[in-house]
């Protein structure tokens, strides 16, 4: 056991009694004087040149206080990366997909701002569009960006090894394609934005965002105006899974109508605009060829895969690469060939989720079931044979500093029943093995580290000031944890100043999963910093050396004689009366490989550390009707050290649902001629509490060598796997590899009876 | 969004969390935007304005209601309760208090909805079991968390009560 007084304790969050008393804000909670409703004007057609807008009658309508179109914003295209700027943030040559901004307002209501956008005439010239990502590759697709020639936005080109070579040394070579649809984040919060400007261009603005200094750089960009006056202001946040890391058009339309009217401006998107106007997870089309020798060692894999990006880049070059990345950390190859496209379509925009993957990682992990029944090999064996070791390097040059990912399968097992169920349960009950890992941050450049800043007061309590911002994982739990543990203080005794880019110095955000590993272990600096000056104060007075102290329990003592102590309150006063204030500051940057590039360069360590996930779920099917009764999941990962149990416990029961329940047997988007047709919770089917599964949550510590306490990545490893298990369990119950996801009834049904008739040899 | 425009305001007296309120609205005003625009309780959230979230529970004489879905008309008369009414003073309602001690709260959007279901619930029926708890929430949409731990809060929470009798 560790000495630890609050790290690896289960504790209620510290922002949890603002939630559950409704006083937590978020962004259209706030209420501003003189306050504008902002609205936005999105195109109905998938694809069409815009020969002219006339705003002229909505500007003359009264309580109308500005309007605004591309006119109104710097003509720079914006992207992620300099070779990925593609989106004008209200375009003035064409919109590209149904939703896209074309023109705002701001009025004194909802009702005279709904008026204004009808009186709104846009000129367009239809053009043909394309919404299948194999059709737009096609010769002769509509072109949808001039300099994106065959509508192929990135290719990712990986090549480890010789997979020839490996094949052809091969004991057993299959290859399979693997497809997936759209999903959705559906964040509780629909997206909403508030912004106010003054006089002298300084702009305030909050929105839901996975990274506040992420959202302020690309505004200070595009209004011309200095970073130090775009502040990014700390706002309750809804949900993000990925999808609100990048700067949206609404953010910075909002910021321009702000500026015109001269008025504070809340924008708030409404359900089917969350979903067809911020993002949406990539569809797939995956194809593995696998090479395995005897024992089921894979020696050669060479995956293609097709991702829809929709009409923009987004994170294109990261999404095409994350789900390769996660299925090359998790198991081991002798060599891998990868080419990887992101197609441009007219849908709407595709960016990082979550479940970012399913079509991909289930692909592989049902493969490798294939394989393992032509071997006469158990599934969980032949991942066992394949799993990443602690001290092995990946395909593309990333040292692995720890791993459990085989503790994670073997102690899944054991709680599941696997040796007990894998091929002994009755007709339509199945078991299923999925397998992950996923990335504790990727190579951010100069955004790639985090420096927090802690001010001690003359009471005893300290301010902690950190750029980490809380999407509703428990990230400000994590900063408080860590802090009042190396300060010796209690939680109560500390206050958050974060996620605010004018006071908070620069950090990643909570996009890639980095959050703990280095915003937590900045502040672990920064307080073991401040810890050493106040020893420093406290050596004359308790006469013992600076290494002989402890600081715990609002007390600096003597370890070797506890009696001789003194308050940390005192010591601050102390520090005060000599002319001293008592603050410091510290900073955490991984190690990674700053030559490593996405499209140029996939080699060299990606980040810090990767987590492992395993998840077993258990369902019978309903053979008439292809409903699946989820039984019992149980997830286990490895996360490095559990910095709060309880915490981590909900981060996997919420993986189970979103990656497992949702992402496998029913969020799907479905489309007619570029438009989304489920954008609502009515349709688009995510789960609820009837719904859910016992699960069993196990938590296994590697403790890795450079993570805070050893810390890393958490949930987004569960969230993988669940989606993997899921498709095994269901293809193990009805005795058909299932190869679409998700995986709805009708599909299930379709399969039981291919197979009645012979159609399918599997 | 024609009609809102047209419609004639009305005076209401609305009984909110034990307070009588007056309101001048458009008669077509769902009780969410009254209480939300009229009468600053933000606690109640607008997630998806058709009835699927939940996020807009309140409870009317104890009975939850999505007030997306409920003309603020419909409220006269009624005793409409939300988030903001469920503590007394500086004291957490038990069933806030184990939502807090389970860890049952992630990004806490849709806290308030699900609070004002789990209240609704145990008004209703004070020792509910687990299918019974699930069955009372699945009208509430919580993205985060895989219900689990709300279940267990919920449980906790009604088995307190039960001690204090």
């Amino acid at each position: 056991m560790s000495n630890y007084s609050f790290i690896g304790k289960r504790m209620a969050r510290v922002d949890s009694t603002a939630k559950v008393s409704g006083e937590a804000k978020f962004t259209a909670d706030l209420n501003l004087p003189g306050m504008l409703v902002g609205k936005i004007l999105r195109s109905a057609l998938a694809h069409a040149r815009i020969l002219n807008i006339d705003v002229s009658r909505a500007e003359k309508l009264p309580g109308v206080k500005a309007v605004a179109t591309g006119k109104d914003i710097p003509a720079v295209k914006w992207g992620v990366f300099r070779y990925t700027q593609d989106q004008q943030f209200m375009p003035t040559d064409k919109v590209r997909f149904i939703g896209e901004d074309v023109a705002a307002v701001a009025a004194v209501s909802e009702e005279v701002a709904i008026e204004a956008l009808k009186l709104i005439k846009v000129e367009y010239e239809e053009l043909p569009a394309v919404f299948d990502p194999m059709e737009a590759l096609a010769p002769g697709a509509p072109l949808i960006h001039d300099d994106f020639p065959g509508n192929i936005n990135i290719h990712v080109p990986i090549h480890s090894g010789d997979v020839e070579k490996g094949f052809a040394k091969s004991h057993y070579v299959r290859e399979d394609t693997f497809s997936s649809a759209e999903e959705s984040y559906f964040q509780s919060e629909p997206y909403a934005v508030v912004a106010n400007f003054d006089m002298s261009g300084h702009l305030d603005i909050w929105m839901p965002n996975g990274g506040p200094h992420m959202k302020s750089k690309p505004l200070s960009n595009a209004l011309g105006i200095p970073l130090n006056r775009a502040r990014v202001r700390k706002i309750a946040i809804g949900g993000a899974f990925g999808g609100r890391s990048e700067i949206a058009p609404g953010d910075l339309i909002c910021a321009v109508l702000a500026k015109k009217a001269r008025r504070p401006v809340k924008i708030v998107y409404s359900r089917e605009e969350n979903s067809i106007a911020t993002r949406q997870g990539h569809s797939m089309i995956t194809t593995i060829k696998t090479g395995v020798d005897k024992q089921g060692r894979v020696l050669a894999r060479d995956v293609t895969c097709y991702m829809d990006g929709g009409a923009y880049s987004s994170t294109g070059p990261i999404a095409t690469s994350v789900p390769f990345l996660c299925m090359e950390q998790a198991y081991r190859m002798e060599s891998v060939r990868y080419n990887g496209y992101r197609i441009y379509t007219n849908k709407p925009i595709r960016g990082m989720i979550r479940t970012h993957g399913r079509g991909f990682a289930c692909g592989v992990d049902t493969q490798l079931d294939m394989i393992a029944e032509h071997l006469g090999m158990d599934p969980m064996a032949i991942r066992l044979i394949n799993a990443r070791k602690t001290g092995e390097t990946t395909n593309t040059g990333s040292y692995v500093g720890s791993c459990a990912m085989e503790e994670t399968i073997e102690k899944a097992s054991e709680k599941a029943g696997w040796k007990e169920k894998w091929g002994k349960l009755p007709p339509f009950r199945g078991i299923g093995m999925g397998c992950n890992s996923v990335q504790t941050g990727f190579p951010m450049g100069i955004r790639g580290g985090s420096k927090a800043m802690i001010k001690f007061n003359e009471d005893g309590g300290a301010t902690v000031i950190s750029g980490v911002v809380d999407n509703g994982q428990g990230n400000d739990h994590m900063l408080v944890q860590i802090a009042a543990e190396e300060l010796g203080i209690w939680p109560e005794d500390i206050q958050l100043v974060t996620a605010d880019t004018e006071i908070t110095p620069s950090d990643p955000g909570a996009y890639s999963q980095v959050s703990t590993f280095i915003g937590g272990h900045a502040v672990k600096i920064a307080a073991e910093n401040v810890r050493k000056t106040l020893f420093q104060t406290a050596a004359p007075i308790l006469n013992v050396g600076v290494e002989e102290m402890v600081a715990k329990d609002r007390l600096i003592y003597d370890k070797n004689n506890p009696e001789n102590s003194v308050s940390i309150k005192k010591i601050a006063r102390i520090s005060l009366s000599r002319e001293h204030a008592v603050t410091g500051e510290g900073e955490y940057w991984p190690k990674v490989d700053p030559k490593r590039e996405w499209v140029k360069n996939p080699f060299g360590q990606m980040c810090g550390a990767f987590s492992f996930g395993t998840t077993i779920a258990e369902v019978e099917v309903d053979p008439d009707t292809g409903q699946v009764k989820v039984i019992e999941v149980t997830a286990a990962q490895d996360v490095g050290y559990a910095i709060n149990p309880m915490i981590l416990e909900g981060q996997f029961q919420g993986s189970v649902a979103m990656g497992g329940q949702g992402g496998i047997l029913t969020e799907r988007h479905s489309w007619k001629d570029g438009a989304t047709l489920n954008p609502t919770q009515l349709e688009y089917k995510t789960p609820l509490a009837c719904d859910m599964p016992k699960i069993n949550s196990i938590i296994v510590e590697s403790v890795d060598p450079e993570g805070p306490y050893g810390a890393k990545e958490a949930g987004m490893s569960i969230a993988m796997s669940a989606a993997q298990a899921y498709s095994s369990a269901i293809s193990h119950a009805i005795g058909v590899h299932m190869k679409e996801f998700p995986i709805t009834p009708d599909k299930i049904v379709k399969a039981i009876k291919d197979k009645k008739e012979g159609l399918i040899e599997n | 969004m024609q009609m809102k425009k047209s419609a004639k305001k009305i005076q209401l007296t609305l009984n909110v969390n034990d307070e009588q309120r007056e309101v001048y609205i458009s008669p077509n005003k769902t009780l969410l935007e009254v209480l939300r625009d009229d009468l600053e309780l933000s606690g109640a959230k607008e997630g998806c304005g058709e009835g699927a979230c939940g996020s807009c529970t309140a409870l009317m004489d104890g009975k939850p209601v999505r007030s997306c879905l409920t003309l603020a008309l419909e409220a006269e008369g009624a005793g409409v309760t939300t988030v903001e009414g469920l503590a007394k003073g500086e004291r957490l309602d038990p069933l806030q208090e184990a939502f807090v001690e389970h860890g049952s709260v992630q990004c806490g959007f849709c806290s308030p909805g699900m609070l004002m279901s789990a209240k609704g619930l145990l008004l209703d029926n004070p020792h509910p079991d687990e299918n019974e708890i699930r069955r009372a929430i699945s009208g509430n949409v919580c993205r985060c968390t895989g219900y689990t731990k709300i279940v267990e809060a919920i449980s906790a929470a009604s088995e307190k009560q039960e001690t204090k009798k």
